[in-house]
């Protein structure tokens, strides 16, 4: 499968040009080995989710803690734009020669810390204005009644505010796996590479199969979420947020 | 533009008018006639819901009538389009509307500027309006926000004059300014309309405000319907309806003080005579009258109040009655004060009347029982014997 | 100038610097062209995205009810990920075609600028509109002397975030070899000379704010009133 020359990276696939996008989906082949779907999947998926997973340990309690102390007002307009301006392929470009220097390789640092920012921003945003918005009333209710503001923080503020916070996770989740991609032309792996070879080889079919995985687990990341949303929110948060017109960014 | 030379007195007419928006249960505005003078100003007035808003704008055409029709100037309003319309008549709402993007200068000559006149006929337009208005010159350059809400509404007086309309229609336009200014918007309004004489149209629902201003009032129900078409004074003299009762509320005789002018009673001389008479003619007016002051004139003008005691000292020592102590007069009044401010005067003075100073010159006083009997006769006379 | 795998052999070697000053001199004309053809292409995009946005914005306005629908699209469109995108009209296109990186460019510009737009004309307050329509301004007129600057300030801000946006994006297009900027980060991967790829990086984040800059001054010499702070004089 992999070509004789020394001088290219085992991660190219080779795939025959005539096999049309269906055949090729499902031939078991495609699927196995280093450089087969259930690895770029596999590779694509671990690093969404970890950058997802740190970028929400970080955001999360830095957003809740200054919402909840009423600072840093002027920071969310400013990061407003900068949310949607952050270009995550030159900064991952910029900083794979630094990667390389360091003797780590082409990954996963540059492109880690490029989506890592990509995705702080949108779930930063989502749980300081959710805190900050919310009404004075239960809040103050339960400071009368004795709680520490850690509990109001995490019991009540935090409950109250989920249900964006988790729109705001869905939202940047999705951008990631959106912008994911990019990695495979920065010298990584993931499903960016179908498209990547394909282009490479003039082979469509695996550029057809790169554009419907990555596509596919776009949507797919979405819907995951939302499942977990609704898993995990009480019944009572949910219903709270649909009347108070929760729309996700 | 509108033809100002119309024969007839009307100003505006509207004829069965009726307006009923789409999808409402009702009409807003149910066969209404109504005449407006040219030259005055006529409130309707009412509660929430009751249509005057949906009329006033129906004479401008912002909102367009179901039914009937409405001619200004004997000139039916649609027999031109609605711009051309609106360019020939001022229109002033609550909050204002001013642009904010333009300069204050820029939003007065926003009309001049459409009807194409010269950039220097403009320029002195709109200097000439501030001035009218009341405004600092150096406001022109400013921006809206950068002015106050009294100020703000001044400059929206100003724009609807621009192109000097014959018509002004004024929807609420003092309610969002604080009772302080809103007092002196209106006092302006009502020398403004001294100046300048323009067939006015208010809306409002403050009682108040269209006693203060208004020439005429029509009070209206919910509908559109005119409960009671009259002058202030008339619809507090003679409310038509329990419904015309209760929105003019309480008060209603104290209020009328506040509407009408001392000029509307009839004087007399009072315990007043002239320095030069003789001690016999004061006893008698002293007798007639039964009070311990005595008003002393000199020339014609009223010069100050007597004792009683006093004068009967000076008598015994043979001393002119002209050098007699005097006190000045706390209550001097003008024929064109209103009763209210008479009996503000009389009440804090020891003398029990107000001396009316006509132009300088003695022209009577006024008792408390003059104010009270010309308040409860059916028609206020004014001292020409016209009502 | 798709990129392909790297050699590996190439990899161990990391020798050589971040930033080479004499290529940069060296090649400034190819530089040149890149930060030339990058701006075209963000331009481009952002031309279309204006126009497309107008016109679903009048129709939002208009219209209520379509603004649900417009919003679901476009938002749909903003989070199609950007390689597939690409790879997807490259065929349909051609690679050498400008239309198949400016397309999806535009598109992503979309959802910014209608809700920009669309909030600009409905802050626009009634009263001001009202006093308009009052003193006879035909509805064209109203439109294009009252509600439209007022919305601009919104516009702009729209504007200048699409126009960032816009500006990273394009160096992704680079994998269609239409990149500008993008092009030059390809060059050095595939060389492993990082000059090219710092240079390309750097100045694509560079060109973003300054144009993000230029497009605040020009929104403030457009909205003067915005300038002056709020204080009414008694």
């Amino acid at each position: 499968m992999i070509a004789a020359s020394a001088s290219l990276r085992p991660s190219q696939t080779a795939v025959p040009r005539d096999i049309g996008f269906f055949e090729w989906f499902f031939d078991a082949d495609s699927w196995a080995g280093a450089t087969g779907i259930l690895a770029s999947l596999r590779d694509t998926v671990i690093l969404c989710a970890a950058v997802t997973l740190v970028a929400v340990a970080v955001s999360v309690p830095a957003a809740a803690i200054l919402a909840h102390l009423r600072r840093a007002e002027v920071s969310s307009t400013w990061l407003v734009s900068i949310s949607r301006a952050v270009p995550t392929f030159a900064i991952a470009a910029l900083l794979v020669p630094w990667s390389l220097e360091r003797g780590w390789g082409f990954e996963p640092w540059p492109i880690f810390i490029a989506l890592l920012l990509l995705a702080l921003v949108p779930i930063y945003l989502n749980t300081y204005t959710a805190i900050r918005q919310l009404p004075e009333g239960p809040v103050d209710a339960a400071r009368a009644l004795g709680y520490s503001e850690r509990s109001i923080l995490t019991k009540i503020e935090f409950t109250l505010a989920s249900s964006l916070i988790f729109s705001g996770v869905r939202v940047a989740a999705i951008q990631v796996v959106a912008t994911e991609p990019i990695r495979a032309f920065l010298g990584g792996d993931g499903l960016g590479r179908y498209v990547r070879d394909g282009f490479g080889q003039n082979n469509n079919t695996l550029v057809i199969g790169g554009i419907v995985l990555i596509g596919g687990l776009a949507a797919l990341t979405g819907l995951i979420i939302a499942a977990l949303e609704r898993l995990v929110l009480p019944n009572g948060v949910r219903r709270l947020a649909r009347q108070q017109g929760d729309t996700s960014p | 533009m509108l033809d100002e030379t119309a024969p007839t007195d009307i100003s505006i007419r509207l004829t069965n008018v009726s307006k009923t928006f789409d999808g409402a249960s009702g009409a807003a505005v149910d066969n209404l006639s109504l005449d407006i003078e040219r030259g005055t100003i006529m409130a309707l007035l009412g509660p929430s819901g009751c249509g005057k808003t949906t009329t006033l704008r129906m004479i401008n055409r912002l909102t367009e009538p179901t039914a009937g029709t409405i001619e200004i100037n004997g000139v039916d309003v649609m027999s031109q389009s609605a711009q051309e319309l609106r360019r020939g008549i001022g229109y002033v709402i609550q909050q204002v509307g001013l642009f904010p993007h333009r300069t204050i200068a820029s939003n007065i000559a926003t009309v001049p500027t459409m009807l194409g006149w010269e950039k220097s006929r403009i320029a002195a337009r709109v200097e000439e309006l501030t001035t009218l208005v009341g405004l600092d010159q150096e406001l022109l350059d400013r921006y809206p926000d950068e002015l106050s809400g009294g100020q703000q509404q001044r400059v929206g007086v100003a724009r609807a004059l621009a192109a000097d309309p014959p018509v002004l229609l004024m929807d609420e336009p003092f309610g969002a300014v604080d009772p302080i200014v809103r007092k002196r918007l209106q006092d302006e309004l009502l020398d403004l309309q001294n100046k300048v004489s323009k067939t006015i149209v208010l809306v409002t629902h403050d009682v108040d405000e269209a006693l203060r201003v208004a020439d005429r009032i029509a009070l209206m129900n919910v509908g559109g319907v005119i409960e009671q078409l009259a002058s202030p004074d008339e619809l507090m003299r003679a409310p038509a309806n329990d419904f015309v009762k209760s929105f003019v509320g309480q008060d209603r005789g104290l209020r009328r003080l506040a509407l009408n002018a001392v000029s509307a009673l009839r004087y007399h001389q009072g315990p007043v005579v002239d320095g030069g008479a003789t001690y016999d003619d004061a006893e008698q007016v002293i007798a007639m009258e039964g009070t311990d002051w005595l008003g002393i004139t000199i020339d014609g003008r009223f010069a100050g109040w007597t004792k009683v005691n006093d004068v009967r000292a000076a008598h015994a020592n043979g001393s002119p009655l002209a050098d007699v102590e005097r006190f000045d007069p706390i209550a001097q009044i003008e024929p064109t004060s209103t009763l209210r401010a008479a009996m503000e005067l009389i009440m804090s003075s020891n003398s029990s009347v107000a001396v009316i100073n006509d132009g300088g010159s003695f022209g009577g006083v006024v008792t408390l029982e003059d104010i009270r009997r010309a308040l409860s006769s059916a028609h206020i006379e004014t001292a020409d014997g016209t009502l | 100038m798709t990129p392909g795998p790297l050699p590996s052999a190439l990899v161990a070697q990391a020798t050589n610097p971040i930033i080479e000053w004499e290529w940069v001199v060296e090649e400034w004309d190819q530089i040149w062209r890149a930060i030339v053809e990058h701006v075209t292409l963000t331009m481009m995009a952002m031309a279309l995205g204006l126009i497309v946005s107008a016109f679903l914005a009048a129709l939002a306005l208009r219209r209520r009810w379509t603004m649900t629908p417009i919003t679901a699209t476009t938002s749909l469109i903003y989070t199609l990920p950007s390689v597939a995108l690409f790879a997807l009209l490259a065929p349909v296109f051609g690679n050498l075609s400008r239309w198949t990186a400016v397309l999806p460019l535009a598109g992503y510009t979309l959802l910014i600028l209608v809700t920009n737009i669309v909030a600009g004309f409905q802050a626009v307050p009634p009263s001001v509109r009202d006093a308009a329509d009052g003193m006879g301004m035909s509805r064209a007129r109203r439109i294009w002397t009252v509600d439209l600057p007022l919305a601009v300030p919104f516009i702009v801000t729209g504007v200048r975030i699409a126009t960032v946006s816009t500006v990273g994006m394009v160096t992704v297009a680079a994998i269609i070899g239409q990149g500008g900027l993008g092009r030059l980060i390809f060059s050095g991967l595939r060389r492993a000379f990082w000059t090219p790829m710092t240079v390309g990086a750097s100045l694509s984040i560079i060109l973003a704010l300054v144009i993000d800059a230029m497009i605040l001054a020009i929104g403030l010499w457009l909205a003067p009133w915005q300038r002056r702070r709020k204080g009414a004089t008694p």
